[in-house]
């Protein structure tokens, strides 16, 4: 028989002001199976927690229902507060009157009433809970960052510095990522550059991170502590050991005018190539699309000119596997081209802004580029086309952001800080300039922030026009822009030498298919999902991968590296333990009624279903059923939903629970 | 292949100020062998003034027009850009809003049929008769001649409503016309305003619209404009040559429908297309260009 003790919690006023704790502590306390009902003010406290122990102790209790607030909220505290007592965690329930009762409902009367309801079904359901030994599983201390940008670069020197190595996968041949390509930073002006490359050394000379630049996520299999990762090392043609950085083959490669992507395009780079001078590593790669070489099979002046004997043409594309316990997504963003509407996407272009068929047209990269004193121009800001330095230029901004009518309808958040920047640096630079920013609001709010783009204005001379651009168009050698003044209620037309769009900020391309071979979710513009939106910013809902950056969301600076060193903090968290301990609410197979139709590998987020070979004594095979690795199962019971034969219960919510539960209604 | 037919409604327009429209409309559709029966009984969509006094007005007129467009097989055609905007923002509007569905259907004392397929000609010749079988019936195409595509404001905005192409970037009228041998130009103005109906109350204004499109049109190099709208026809054709002394200016550009232009590739005679309705007479061009 059981002795359950049944706790009514009033939280303060929460719960008490709609319902009647008392009643509901004396009606539940007549059930059969309760030996003590009892209510306090705050169960979750000192002595209210104290209470539970001496109860489970003086009144030999056999399962404990505390019905207060969610189990979101407090089930741990009340299953370790029960687990102290000596009895097993998972015979400790929760009924929610709180969230699902006295916070929804005015009428004390009925709301008493369902609260009876609700802990009477808790009741019936403890009775049936089971004692659920922990799942522990070890942990592999070492951690892979994807993405070499200034995210995975704080995130791979936080654990590195904490003494766990860490392998750093960027898909490009060196690392820095976009903060990489900027000139000068908000809200202070510093350099990027200054103080990015330090960072990117660090990682290159640091002796707990293996760096593959070049290199792509081929495969993850396993799960958290326990991830295998296939990574494919892209054939550099260049080999990493042998060369000394010397320069020589790029200086002697006669393919000279190869648009840059580091430049976005409006610099020029050689066939064999390091993407900027302070790249790191700073090994060079061939770009095989276009090297003579490789095109028409003579040239090879890169090979001859080499001292070292590094270039290696016959090089292939490598596969290496690597055990790491923990992964951080760092993947960042990409600009939003407005030029053309993306094939199959639902996200529509902006063919009237020109950008893309006229030259003066650019984005907020390209400016950062022009800006830049290490960019194609040394940092004069002078047009694509002609050279000439722009004496009118217009910014516009939210292209692409807040435009439900374009398929984006969130808000890029860097945009309205640069810009403000972007107006600093032209006034800098062209003294009888001047620059116009059209723009819907300005969201400024983050330390300093205001007060800076309040400088663009006041000090800065830019112009701010609050409205936007219906249209552009190229008159001679200037552009037209056309656009409203909601302010005063006037249309306007610029006749404008350059025009900067600051176009939206979306995820990495491919950051779907990525998503896939790491099996965590995204959302509808492919921005990884955290666990929980404000309480688990850095976690996956898989568990053993974190994000970091952009990839989750636009962000600044600031926030990236905030969020780079919080999830390198959770991946410590993780290491700090030699075996892990997790919540064994897992699914279990039965093997006697599997009949391996695999409908629950199907409809698995986690991947946790395998197949199972049953062999009789003699090693003959009976049959295949399906497997639960509990090491991977999130316990989220759709596998249980699916089952067509009802082989699969998950542990903590069985079927006989839950009709235990119906039955008590 | 099945026989494409239609409901038609020509709207006012049609009927009287752009008659040749309507009758390029009828004689280029009896050419393509496609089925156009007039709605019986049909009246004014409303235009611009009925949504501007009275929104229950506006799409009460639209309701009851495609309540009786139902009784005719087929998808409802129309030409006219105004009537297509008025015709496509009445389904949209009572798809939304079952409010001001129910007070509509208590008005017009009908229930109200939002399935039918409201079309635009344009759509009609590159959606359902498709380019390609519209190039097959090509007899004279329009080689040499460089068309202006004009859209002017309502065949495509506001984005969700009429859904013909994509709001600020279109190309279904190039695609049309290039389909049937003629050049396209790539122009600044295309989407721009023409004015519409202030050409009666602030004519000042239509002219400086339809002076800088003219302009914008002549410096792409275009030879003559093509439109899908009565009005923008009306402020760009009947005002050309007022524009041209107000800016001590020469544009000579024909102002063709659509119709007109995919009618005269297919073999259709002056006559049958009334290009002698058009007030900046096109003839000159279409001879030399030898098209005529």
């Amino acid at each position: 028989m059981s002795r359950i003790g049944v706790f009514v919690c009033h939280c303060g006023e929460n719960i008490s002001r709609t319902i009647d704790v008392e009643r509901v502590a004396a009606e539940v306390g007549k059930l059969p199976g309760v030996a003590l009902a009892t209510d306090y003010k705050y169960m979750c406290s000192d002595p209210g927690q104290n209470l539970l122990k001496k109860a489970i102790q003086e009144q030999k209790l056999t399962h404990v229902v505390v019905a207060a607030c969610s189990p979101r909220m407090h089930e741990k505290t009340f299953r370790k507060a029960v687990e102290s007592a000596g009895l097993n965690p998972f015979l400790c329930e929760m009924a929610n009157i709180r969230e699902h009762c006295s916070w929804v409902h005015e009428n004390r009367e009925e709301a008493t009433a369902k609260a009876i309801d609700i802990v009477g079904m808790m009741v019936e359901r403890v009775k049936k809970n089971r004692i659920l030994p922990a799942i522990t599983v070890p942990v592999t201390k070492r951690s892979l960052v994807i993405g070499g940008g200034i995210a995975g670069i704080q995130a791979a020197l936080d654990i590195a510095d904490c003494g766990h190595e860490v392998i750093l996968v960027e898909r490009e041949p060196s690392i820095g990522g976009h903060m990489a390509q900027l000139s000068e930073t908000f809200p202070t002006l510093d350099c990027s550059q200054c103080i990015m490359t330090p960072k990117m050394v660090d990682v290159a000379n640091h002796p707990m991170i293996k760096l593959y630049t070049y290199s792509e996520i081929e495969l993850v299999e396993g799960y958290i502590g326990n991830f295998q990762v296939t990574i494919k090392k892209n054939a550099r043609s260049v080999d990493e050991n042998k060369c000394t950085g010397c320069g020589v083959c790029m200086a002697k490669c006669p393919q000279k005018k190869i648009p840059n992507k580091f430049d976005q395009n409006i610099g020029m780079r050689t066939a064999i190539f390091v993407p900027f001078p302070q790249a790191v590593p700073n090994t060079p790669v061939i770009d095989r699309d276009n090297c003579t070489m490789f095109k028409t099979g003579k040239c090879g002046v890169c090979q001859k000119v080499c001292g070292p004997g590094a270039v290696d043409f016959e090089q292939q594309d490598r596969l290496v596997v690597e055990a790491v316990g923990a992964i951080v997504v760092a993947t960042g963003f990409d600009l939003y081209s407005i030029a053309e509407k993306p094939k199959g996407s639902p996200i529509k272009g902006y063919g009237e802004f020109g950008h893309g068929k006229i030259p003066d047209v650019i984005d907020g990269m390209t400016f950062e580029r022009l800006a830049s004193a290490s960019g194609p121009t040394g940092g004069k800001i002078l047009r694509p086309s002609d050279g000439r330095e722009p004496k009118q230029i217009v910014f516009i901004q939210c292209i692409g952001s807040r435009a439900r009518e374009k398929g984006i309808s969130y808000c890029s958040k860097v945009c309205c800080m640069y810009t403000a920047k972007h107006t600093m640096l032209y006034h800098h630079k062209v003294h009888d300039g001047q620059a116009y920013v059209f723009f819907m609001d300005a969201r400024t709010p983050g330390k300093s922030y205001d007060e800076f783009w309040r400088r663009s204005i006041e000090e800065e001379e830019a112009v701010y026009i609050r409205g936007m651009v219906s249209r552009l168009y190229q008159k001679g050698d200037k552009i037209v822009v056309m656009g409203s003044d909601i302010a005063v209620g006037v249309q306007v037309e610029i006749e404008a030498d350059m025009v900067v769009l600051a176009t939206a900020v979306q995820p990495q391309k491919g950051a779907d298919i990525l998503a896939q071979k790491l099996g965590i979710s995204y959302d509808k513009y492919h921005f990884y999902s955290e666990a929980h939106a404000k309480l688990r910013p850095v976690e996956c809902a898989t568990a053993g991968i974190y994000l970091a950056g952009a990839c989750q969301g636009p962000k600044d600076i600031p926030e990236t590296v905030s969020q780079a060193s919080a999830a390198a903090a959770k991946v410590m968290t993780l290491f700090s333990k030699d075996q892990l301990e997790r919540e064994p609410i897992v699914a279990r197979v039965r093997d006697a009624n599997c009949v391996a139709c695999f409908a629950c590998k199907k409809v698995c987020p986690y991947g946790a279903v395998e197949e199972k070979e049953i062999r009789d004594r003699q090693g003959n095979l009976v049959k295949v059923v399906a497997y639960v690795n509990p090491g991977v199962c999130g316990g989220c019971g759709t596998c249980q939903a699916t089952c067509p034969s009802k082989s699969v219960e998950l542990d903590g919510y069985t079927d006989e629970q839950i009709v235990a539960m119906i039955e008590a209604l | 292949m099945t026989k494409l037919s239609y409901s038609y409604y020509p709207g006012c327009s049609l009927h009287a100020s752009a008659g040749e429209y309507d009758l390029s409309t009828r004689e280029l559709f009896k050419k393509l062998k496609i089925g156009l029966t007039e709605i019986p009984d049909w009246f004014c969509c409303g235009a611009t003034p009925a949504h501007n006094v009275d929104e229950l007005l506006s799409l009460s007129l639209c309701a009851k027009n495609l309540e009786l467009a139902e009784k005719i097989e087929g998808d409802l055609a129309v030409a006219c850009a105004a009537c297509f905007s008025r015709l496509k923002t009445t389904q949209h509007v009572l798809a939304e809003n079952e409010v001001k569905r129910v007070q509509v259907e208590k008005a017009i004392d009908a229930p109200v049929h939002l399935n039918g397929s409201v079309k635009h000609l344009l759509d009609i010749l590159a959606h359902d008769l498709g380019l390609e079988r519209l190039a097959s019936s090509v007899s004279k195409p329009l080689t040499g001649l460089k068309i202006a595509c004009y859209y002017g404001c309502l065949l495509t905005r506001p984005t969700d409503v009429p859904n013909l192409d994509c709001t600020e970037a279109p190309t279904i009228m190039e695609k049309v016309i290039e389909s049937v041998g003629a050049e396209t130009v790539a122009w600044t103005h295309r989407l721009e305003c023409c004015g519409a109906n202030f050409t009666l109350s602030r004519p000042g204004v239509v002219l400086q619209l339809t002076h800088s499109i003219l302009e914008s049109a002549k410096e792409a190099g275009a030879d003559c404009i093509m439109v899908g709208c009565p009005l923008c026809h009306g402020n760009l054709d009947i005002r050309q040559k007022e524009i041209e002394s107000v800016y001590s200016t020469s544009y000579g550009l024909p102002v063709f429908y659509l119709t007109q232009l995919v009618g005269l590739s297919v073999g259709l005679s002056v006559n049958k297309l009334g290009l002698g309705a058009m007030m900046v007479n096109p003839l000159p061009l279409l001879k030399e260009k030898g098209i005529l």
